[in-house]
């Protein structure tokens, strides 16, 4: 493959990454904790979809490659990681008299039963959703592009859907909400902002983002009860990049993590790819590492730039 | 109170929970012991059982130096539980494909050797920062060990794991052959099951000897620094850093050295595992033994050492026990209930008890201001009585407020109590 071919696929995986990385990095913000069942969250959400297309079948017409039933079966899979979310926070978060570290290891508890439930209904095993495989769009192959319309719709979909939450964050009076109160919970509740009623849409935003993704991690790879909480070290890598807490550092950093986790498989012919650099030359490093790279990068932040890109105080 | 000089005011100063667990442990062993009498529970795999409950308390212990001493939050408990045990393995094992052969205790300090590299490795980028930092940036580190130990087959062996592990007394004297000079034995409890005890079974009995020795090593050395005037530091970086930081205590040395001394504990119980096991696979470093140590600690109460012992035990039980349950009666992949189980464990811990079941209590107490203002001794008029006497009454009820109070009463006055020493 060449340069392009990888960074378009990047294009597609940074898509699912900002998808996640932008929920988790609202409910840190807002409920103030880092919640360690966002990736089974998307787990959750490629369920729902799964089961929903299974049921509906095509429904007759298709977009981009896609039939109908997928659209109907992805917003039911987003419906469905919201509610799973709002009853999550109802019985489990709210009732806690815990600090946030105590919330973080209940995270870890709730991602356990949502990976336990979904492993008991469907099996370890790997599925796909019913959708045929798409041969690459044609016109594109001479560039070394390799992609499929359905690569196509998930970039299409999440440009959609990142650019709604921009306007709701900036333009409605959820999203000022929203923003007041992950600025200063305190201040926002005492100028009379139904605090509790924010944080349930939060929730809602938050996990039915990480569900699109999750449904769209389903459709580029294949679904697995271990596929959310598999990516959830990469998605946690995008924020602290972008900077826990902050919304815009969360959609940059996951993209930037999409993208280099694409392209790992550049690294070990840099000479070839980057000018200026000898031919020869390149960081020896197999596909496999993809995630530990990741993971280099997070360390990385965390001593040169602690608060990310774009993140508050760190200490 | 000590049990051997006094048992009647020991038993009597046993909190509630005290006495439920002490009970419950008692009854539960009580059973273990008789199914192995009446031929139910095989001897051999009984001290297997023992071995592992041991093994669970010592990853216990070590967490607990971590986030119960210090409130620090490790999720990588798997990888240096992975990095002793297979420290040791690549030394000891035949088949291992760097050097191998080697005796046990070199295993041992190589692996010692590694984890402490890589706590300070994970250490040094995340201790200065916010705690939940520490909490993701392990959550990685524990999944590239796991992606090094899988993919790097010439340093590992990669899926196809270690074998050819020799016992942990390999190479010392009388030890090594003990299992084999040791006579079978046939003792007849009931009469057409009769307990058959040879060679596996005195190779499991050293298995436990080595893993009670390094279990009670442990606790009592964690014992002694937690009342000493390093864990009271401890215990303040982990209510209010910043206090413990306006007095002078350099809180990044203390958080690295707590953080050290547990993950050299995790990585001792991965070099333990490896001579019980004799074969280390990339399935060990699985995250959902992280899990376990961590259901374990909270759920026997965050800080105790007590509670970790008991927290261990009861994993085991878990562990075991769904196994049993899937041959026995009901055919469920134990995989996932094990899962469910640990997952809703931590919830119900969280939300109904979340100091744990044996919160620290008493053993904050240095044992000669608890002794001075025992029942049985009538107090004394003095500065050191006085002093003490706050924690030391409210220790003694039992009921959750108290202990959740205890610990707040504790940390004031170790940090004003500095003067003690």
């Amino acid at each position: 493959m060449t340069v392009l071919g990888y960074v378009a696929n990047g294009l597609v995986f940074s898509s699912i990454i900002v998808l996640g990385s932008i929920g988790l990095s609202l409910v840190y913000s807002i409920a103030d904790f880092a919640n360690f069942a966002h990736g089974d969250t998307m787990t959750v959400g490629a369920y729902a979809a799964l089961v929903t297309f299974g049921a509906v079948g095509s429904l007759g017409g298709a977009v981009l490659g896609l039939p109908y039933g997928f659209f109907l079966a992805l917003f039911i899979g987003v419906a469905a990681g919201a509610a799973v979310a709002v009853v999550t926070e109802r019985l489990i978060y709210e009732p806690l008299s815990v600090d946030s570290i105590g919330l973080l290891i209940t995270s870890i508890g709730v991602a356990f039963v949502y990976r336990a439930v979904i492993q008991i209904g469907f099996g370890a095993d790997f599925t796909r959703f019913e959708i045929g495989a798409l041969r690459p769009i044609e016109w594109l192959i001479p560039y070394g592009i390799r992609v499929t319309r359905h690569d196509v719709a998930i970039v299409a979909s999440a440009v959609v859907l990142v650019v709604g939450l921009h306007l709701l964050l900036q333009y409605t009076d959820l999203g000022r909400k929203m923003r007041a109160m992950a600025d200063n919970p305190t201040l926002a509740r005492v100028s009379g902002i139904r605090t509790r009623r924010i944080r349930y849409w939060t929730w809602v935003i938050g996990a039915g983002l990480a569900a699109a993704g999750g449904v769209f991690l389903g459709l580029f790879n294949q679904l697995s009860p271990r596929m959310g909480f598999n990516l959830l070290l990469v998605i946690f890598a995008a924020v602290i990049l972008g900077g826990i807490g902050s919304v815009y550092g969360a959609m940059l950093g996951g993209f930037l993590i999409g993208m280099i986790n694409q392209l790992t498989p550049l690294l070990s012919r840099l000479g070839e790819v980057l000018p200026l650099v000898p031919d020869g030359f390149g960081i020896p490093i197999g596909i496999e590492y993809a995630n530990a790279i990741a993971f280099v990068i997070m360390v990385a932040v965390l001593l040169a730039r602690p608060t990310g890109i774009a993140g508050e105080e760190a200490v | 109170m000590s049990l051997l000089r006094d048992p009647v005011a020991w038993a009597t100063e046993l909190t509630r929970p005290e006495a439920w667990v002490l009970a419950s442990s008692g009854a539960f062993v009580a059973v273990l012991v008789g199914a192995v009498a009446i031929g139910a529970l095989g001897p051999t795999y009984f001290l297997f059982l023992v071995g592992l409950a041991g093994m669970y308390a010592l990853l216990s212990l070590g967490l607990n130096a971590q986030w119960g001493f210090t409130g620090l939050i490790n999720f990588s408990v798997a990888a240096f539980f992975g990095v002793g045990a297979y420290g040791s393995a690549l030394l000891t094992a035949d088949a291992s494909p760097i050097a191998g052969g080697f005796s046990p205790i070199a295993g041992l300090v190589v692996g010692l050797f590694v984890a402490l590299v890589l706590a300070l490795l994970i250490g040094i980028p995340t201790l200065r920062l916010r705690a939940d930092y520490l909490a993701i940036a392990s959550l990685g580190l524990a999944e590239v060990i796991r992606l090094v130990v899988l993919n790097e087959r010439w340093l590992t062996n990669g899926s196809a794991g270690l074998r050819g592990i020799p016992s942990f007394f390999a190479g010392w004297p009388v030890l090594s052959s003990f299992p084999e000079t040791m006579p079978g034995l046939r003792i007849t409890v009931v009469p057409g099951s009769p307990v058959v005890l040879e060679t596996p079974f005195w190779e499991a009995a050293l298995n436990v000897v080595v893993i009670v020795a390094f279990t009670l090593g442990t606790y009592a050395v964690l014992r002694r620094v937690h009342q000493s005037p390093w864990g009271r530091v401890l215990r303040t970086i982990r209510s209010d850093e910043d206090l413990a930081r306006a007095l002078g205590k350099h809180t990044y040395a203390f958080k690295m050295q707590s953080f050290v001394l547990g993950s050299l504990i995790m990585a001792l119980a991965g070099v333990f595992y490896t001579h019980l096991n004799l074969y280390v696979g990339p399935g060990d470093l699985d995250p959902i033994t992280t899990f376990y140590v961590w259901v374990a600690v909270i759920l026997g109460g965050s800080g105790s050492n007590r509670g970790a012992l008991f927290g261990g035990i009861t994993v085991v039980t878990i562990r075991e026990g769904t196994r049993f349950l899937n041959d026995l009666a009901i055919p469920v992949d134990p995989a996932p209930l094990r899962l469910l189980l640990i997952g809703v464990l931590i919830l119900v811990v969280m939300r109904y008890r979340p100091q744990g079941i044996l919160p620290p209590q008493r053993e904050l107490i240095w044992p000669a201001a608890r002794r001075s203002t025992a029942p049985a001794t009538p107090p004394q008029a003095g500065d050191r009585t006085q002093r003490t006497t706050g924690p030391t009454e409210s220790a003694d009820k039992s009921d959750a407020d108290a202990a959740a109070g205890v610990t707040d009463d504790g940390i004031e006055d170790t940090t004003g109590g500095e003067r003690d020493e």
